[in-house]
């Protein structure tokens, strides 16, 4: 049995700042974290192969500083970290990033056959969860996005059964191996990894990479140039305007509320008859 | 299969989403984006993409929101959405017509179609957009959405590729008036699949339990971390009754357990476009705000006269929330009555 | 299937006293690990912001080749003394300051932190984080054998243990080293923010020529209302450090909340004008010991040793704290390679440390100062009265009122005595005196 998951170190957007004299993202002294639903994903593999046995590879492409989200994840129980870096790599848009993510999958998969993908369903410093139904669709695999469990999964009979989260309620879909989930924070909550993992990870070092070690990526599908999107401009939204403040304390409770009460009737916007 | 489709002027594809024959309203509302792009893209015409199976009830309904042209891929495979018969029935599609624009509702169905056709074409897509324009000079499609936590807006372009792909969230974008009588036509594909090239199917469906539609409601009356429990949404409960609306909350209210996952309001949670947004406890982060600043009245109740939601809202007030909201019901409920 | 995990030596904490010690005894082929609850080494760790190179010189000969990830070097420092609507100011530029590597340099901890740990990896040592020590492991006769964390089959085992866990040294006390939690008294709470500006602006402000140039100001007076504690205001690379620390004690008595007074510092006349214009980045509220060398823990017990904060071992006076850590920390991992090679792991062997910290600057200058906290517990009216003073004089002194100069000297005079007696303000300066001699 072997999964590869792929997973992205982003900003901690709690922690996120805007320059407002030039709109783009200060990154400086932002932490970085592991995209929380790909932590899951991981885990998701970790448990598939305490059941079966086997290999977890867990992918990224990303900056050199991403190494340490792989460690992470050996942390967490995978066995073997690749970060896909390069400069020539920047920029991409998920239609680049999908290619890159593909590629690498290809090369690993023929040296180990891949029996499942797992990847978050989104990316929260984008939250576009295209990068996912992208690589699927280049590797040709079945896709089951926004899955929260794994009802039965048989890398013999190679078929599996996952749940998955839609508007409706939640879909029960068999799917034959291999496969690609894009998983949500339910599919298997994180536990605490043992102290000899966090050992064995202290002097991990993941595989790096490049655009043409050990594995050739084709340079017009990478970065800008494989990116058909581009930002036009970025800014800040623009405000509301504030409308009238009433004070409790200055205006007394009865009287704020009734003017409120007959600013909304002013407003013509609930069919409630607010003033009589 | 008619052909008679004239392929100098630039199609606006949108893809009408549906489920049981339901059509999803994002459509419309989708519908109604299309046709202010196309009044800025001259010869340009808004059409409508339906699949399914015995869905072709739905066109008309397509027409009345401004799609000139329906095509509808009506097969027994496409009975529930799957990715791959829906993504490659779509694609032979594109292939054949050659839309400008595709728009696609940023729901779970949406998102996971649209990333797989975007791939399969080798074009751009923008997810979540909260605003399409064309832009002036290029003649291309203008896109933009919040990126990183709603601190944000980035406007996305897709100059070389075709067609240029997007999907928008529900109620992002106002709902259109229905023109009763329009009518249009539609034009049949077939898809040319079988069952067993189709590695997934669908065992069973576990409906969710009645849930409320916020997304829909006129009238919302919201509650935060201001609340300190579960308590303060049985008072926000009564006024939104009083009211005819529907109780929402911010995310620290759905995190601590106060109220569901489904009333939460922002940008992880439901875009709603009310008339009415009563925000009570509620410090305006911009996590929440993105996700109702569409409504057209908001009032805002907060203790703290410096609180960020002031700055958005219609009207303020500034007071304790348990003292407000008891006197606004009473005042509500007064005129109701008559006094 | 629990793996027994057996290292040489157990370093918990860090920051840099534990680092120091780590890296020390890893270079020289100490099997060490080092164990961080933080996300990262120095996630949480936080400071005022000025980090004294001969410390790390003395740890890391070459660290001027590793590039440090310093923001400014000091070229101007000294004090300010704030009333409610002025403010003396007294501070030290110089050229001299001016050489490479310099004598100090602003750092911001998230940064420092783990260029340091980082070191100590390159040295050998294995560096774990997001793991929390639970508690020390003690053999039948109480001597440490190691340390139990937090994480599932999660002990390890090690002759020697290196507690640098900072100021909130839980483990330090339920071993009993130091009799039981410090009372608020002799401890300081400081709130800081990281205030992101453009090094333009900043430069302009403190009249720097660039970034070669950096300044360090230590506030008193007004900055904390007038109550024992201090304020600082200290140049980073593209954002100024601001924060105000007065013991817990005053925080509690006067019912007051640590942001407020930052708060309320910020918007002082003074200081406002420095901050224009910036926007705030970080925010973090931090304790400082201030046990003073009479109420310092033991330093060494059978098979452990304590350094750093956890043992209080700062210089308030000169904000003084990660020099005297990573020395302590540097001198216990030496005394833990020689008992290494005695085979002798008891607390008599490990008393070595202590004798080497007497030795040192650290206990030479804790010893100075071992009455400073006593002399400000008792003498809470010192910071606020004498700003003021000090601002009223120059008021008097600067301002002409057609009136000869030996009476405005004589008012002078006065204006202190309504203030305090003169016996008064003869105690003071004695105990001051006392305070800084030792
Ligand atoms: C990636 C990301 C996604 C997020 N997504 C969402 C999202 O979808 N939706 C969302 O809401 N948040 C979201 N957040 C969180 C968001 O940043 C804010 O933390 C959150 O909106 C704050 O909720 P609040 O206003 O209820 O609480 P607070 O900010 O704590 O505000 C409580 C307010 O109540 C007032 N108050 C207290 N007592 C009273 C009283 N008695 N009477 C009147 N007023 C009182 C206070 O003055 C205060 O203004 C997200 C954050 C991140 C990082
Ligand atoms: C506001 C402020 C301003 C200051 N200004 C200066 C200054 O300008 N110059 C200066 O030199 N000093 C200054 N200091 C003092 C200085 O920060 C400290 O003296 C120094 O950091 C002490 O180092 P340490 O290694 O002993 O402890 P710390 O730096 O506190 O490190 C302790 C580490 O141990 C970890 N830890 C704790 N318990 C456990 C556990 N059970 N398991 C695992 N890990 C654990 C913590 O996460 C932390 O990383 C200032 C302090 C403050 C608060
Ligand atoms: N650069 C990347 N490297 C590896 N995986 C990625 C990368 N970007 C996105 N992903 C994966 O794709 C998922 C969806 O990302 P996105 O489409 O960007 O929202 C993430 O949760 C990851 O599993």
């Amino acid at each position: 049995m072997h999964s590869v998951v792929a997973i992205k170190q982003v900003p901690d957007t709690t922690n996120v700042r805007i320059n407002p004299e030039t709109g783009t993202l200060i990154r400086d002294g932002v932490p970085t974290i592991i995209n929380p639903y790909d932590i899951h994903a991981v885990e998701m593999a970790v448990r598939l192969k305490e059941q079966f046995g086997g290999t977890v590879t867990v992918i990224t492409m990303g900056p050199p500083k991403a190494a340490e989200a792989l460690i992470e994840c050996v942390e967490q129980g995978a066995d073997r970290g690749i970060l896909i870096s390069d400069r020539r790599f920047g920029a991409a848009d998920t239609l680049a990033t999908s290619y890159v993510l593909a590629h690498a999958i290809e090369a690993i998969r023929a040296e180990h056959p891949v029996d499942l993908l797992l990847f978050g369903k989104q990316a929260i410093d984008g939250d576009t969860g295209q990068v996912g139904p992208g690589v699927a669709t280049r590797l040709n695999v079945p896709l089951v996005s926004y899955a929260i469990a794994v009802e039965s999964f048989d890398p013999v009979k190679r078929r599996a059964v996952i749940h998955r989260k839609i508007e409706q309620g939640v879909e029960v879909v068999e799917v034959s191996l291999p496969l690609l989930m894009t998983v949500e924070k339910e599919i298997a909550p994180v536990k605490r990894a043992p102290l000899s993992n966090m050992i064995k990870a202290a002097t991990y070092k993941p595989e790096m990479w490049s655009a043409d070690t050990p594995v050739q990526f084709d340079i017009t599908q990478v970065g800008i140039k494989g990116s058909p999107t581009i930002v036009g401009k970025a800014f800040t939204p623009p405000p509301r305007e504030a409308g009238a403040i009433l004070s409790v304390a200055e205006k007394g409770l009865r009287d704020a509320v009734a003017q409120a009460l007959t600013m909304i009737g002013q407003a013509h916007v609930v069919t409630v008859d607010l003033h009589v | 299969m008619s052909e008679q489709v004239e392929t100098s002027s630039p199609r606006i594809w949108v893809f009408i989403e549906q489920e049981d024959g339901q059509p999803h309203p994002v459509s419309w509302e989708l519908l109604g984006a299309a046709q202010r792009l196309a009044n800025d893209l001259p010869g340009s015409v808004v059409e409508g993409v339906l699949l399914g199976h015995n869905v072709a009830g739905v066109a008309p309904q397509a027409f009345q929101y401004g799609a000139k042209r329906v095509y509808l891929i009506d097969d027994p495979i496409l009975e529930f959405y799957r990715t791959m018969p829906y993504g490659m029935g779509i694609s032979k599609l594109i292939t054949k017509y050659k839309p400008e624009i595709f728009l696609f509702g940023a729901t779970t169905l949406g998102r996971d179609l649209a990333g797989m056709i975007a791939t399969h074409m080798r074009t751009g897509l923008t997810a979540d957009c909260t605003e399409l324009a064309i832009d002036p000079k290029q003649k291309i499609l203008a896109a933009t959405r919040p990126t990183f936590g709603g601190n944000l807006m980035a406007t996305i372009l897709c100059r070389q590729h075709r067609p240029q792909m997007a999907t928008v969230r529900p109620r992002v974008l106002p709902m259109p008036d229905p023109i009763p009588d329009a009518t249009g036509e539609i034009i049949r594909e077939a898809l040319d699949m079988n069952e067993s090239d189709i590695p997934l199917r669908r065992l069973r469906l576990i409906p969710s339990e009645a849930k409320v539609n916020i997304e829909y409601a006129d009238v919302i009356v919201a509650g935060g971390r201001g609340l300190g429990g579960p308590h303060g949404f049985k008072l926000l409960g009564e006024l939104a009754d009083a009211l005819g609306g529907v109780v929402g909350a911010s995310r620290p209210a759905v995190d601590a357990g106060w109220m569901d996952y489904e009333h939460q309001v922002g940008q992880t949670g439901k875009t709603v476009r009310p008339k009415l947004y009563i925000a009570a406890g509620i410090s305006g982060a911009v996590q929440h705000t993105v996700g109702m600043s569409g409504t057209d009245f908001i009032l805002a109740i907060n203790s703290d006269p410096r609180a960020p939601i002031f700055q958005m809202a219609n009207a303020s007030i500034v007071g304790d929330l348990y003292e407000v909201i008891p006197e606004l019901i009473k005042q509500v409920k007064g005129m109701r009555n008559g006094h | 299937m629990a793996t027994k995990h057996t290292f040489d030596a157990i370093v918990v904490g860090g920051g840099p006293a534990g680092t120091a010690a780590a890296l020390t005894m890893a270079r020289s082929g100490l099997k060490t690990i080092l164990i961080e609850r933080g996300n990262f080494v120095g996630a949480k760790n936080f400071f005022g912001g000025v980090m004294y190179t001969h410390a790390i010189a003395d740890l890391l000969p070459d660290f001027w080749e590793r590039t440090p990830p310093f923001e400014r070097p000091l070229t101007e420092q000294g004090y300010w003394m704030l009333a409610p609507d002025s403010v003396v100011r007294m501070t030290h530029k110089s050229e001299h300051y001016k050489h490479e590597p310099a004598d100090a340099y602003t750092v911001l901890r998230a940064q420092f932190d783990p260029w340091l740990a980082e070191q100590a990896s390159k040295a050998g040592a294995l560096v774990v984080t997001r793991t929390a020590v639970l508690r020390v492991l003690q053999d039948s006769k109480g001597k440490v054998i190691g340390v139990r964390t937090d994480r599932p089959d999660g002990d390890v085992y090690a002759p020697i243990v290196i507690i640098a866990e900072g100021v909130n040294n839980l483990l330090t006390q339920r071993l009993g080293l130091i009799k039981n939690d410090l009372p608020p008294r002799f401890v300081a709470l400081a709130v800081k923010e990281y205030i992101s500006l453009p090094a333009k602006d900043i430069q302009a402000r403190f009249g720097l020529t660039g970034a070669n140039e950096g300044a360090a100001i230590d506030i008193f007076g007004d900055a904390t209302m007038g109550l024992p504690g201090t304020a600082f205001l200290y140049t980073d690379k593209a954002g100024i450090s601001i924060g105000v620390g007065m013991l817990l004690d005053e925080f509690i008595q006067h019912k007051l909340r640590p942001y407020e007074v930052l708060a309320r510092f910020k918007n002082h006349p003074v200081i406002q004008p420095y901050l224009e214009g910036g926007k705030p980045f970080e925010y973090g509220a931090h304790l400082i010991p201030e046990t003073g060398y009479d109420r310092m823990p033991k330093l060494a017990a059978d098979g452990v040793m304590v350094a750093g904060d956890a043992a209080g071992m700062v210089d308030a006076l000169h904000r003084e704290g990660t020099n005297l850590a990573m020395t302590a920390g540097r001198m216990a991992g030496l005394t833990a390679i020689k008992a290494h090679q005695a085979g002798d792991f008891s607390a008599t062997f490990l008393n070595q440390y202590r004798q080497d910290l007497e030795n040192s600057f650290v206990l030479k200058d804790m010893k100075q100062y071992r009455r400073m906290t006593d002399f400000l517990d008792t003498t809470p009216h010192f910071m606020g009265t004498y700003a003021n003073f000090l601002n009223d004089v120059a008021l008097r002194y600067f301002t002409a009122h057609g009136i000869p100069k030996r009476d405005m000297e004589r008012q002078i005079v006065g204006m202190l005595q309504e203030r305090r007696s003169f016996f008064g303000v003869a105690q003071d300066m004695v105990k001051l005196l006392r305070a800084m001699r030792g």
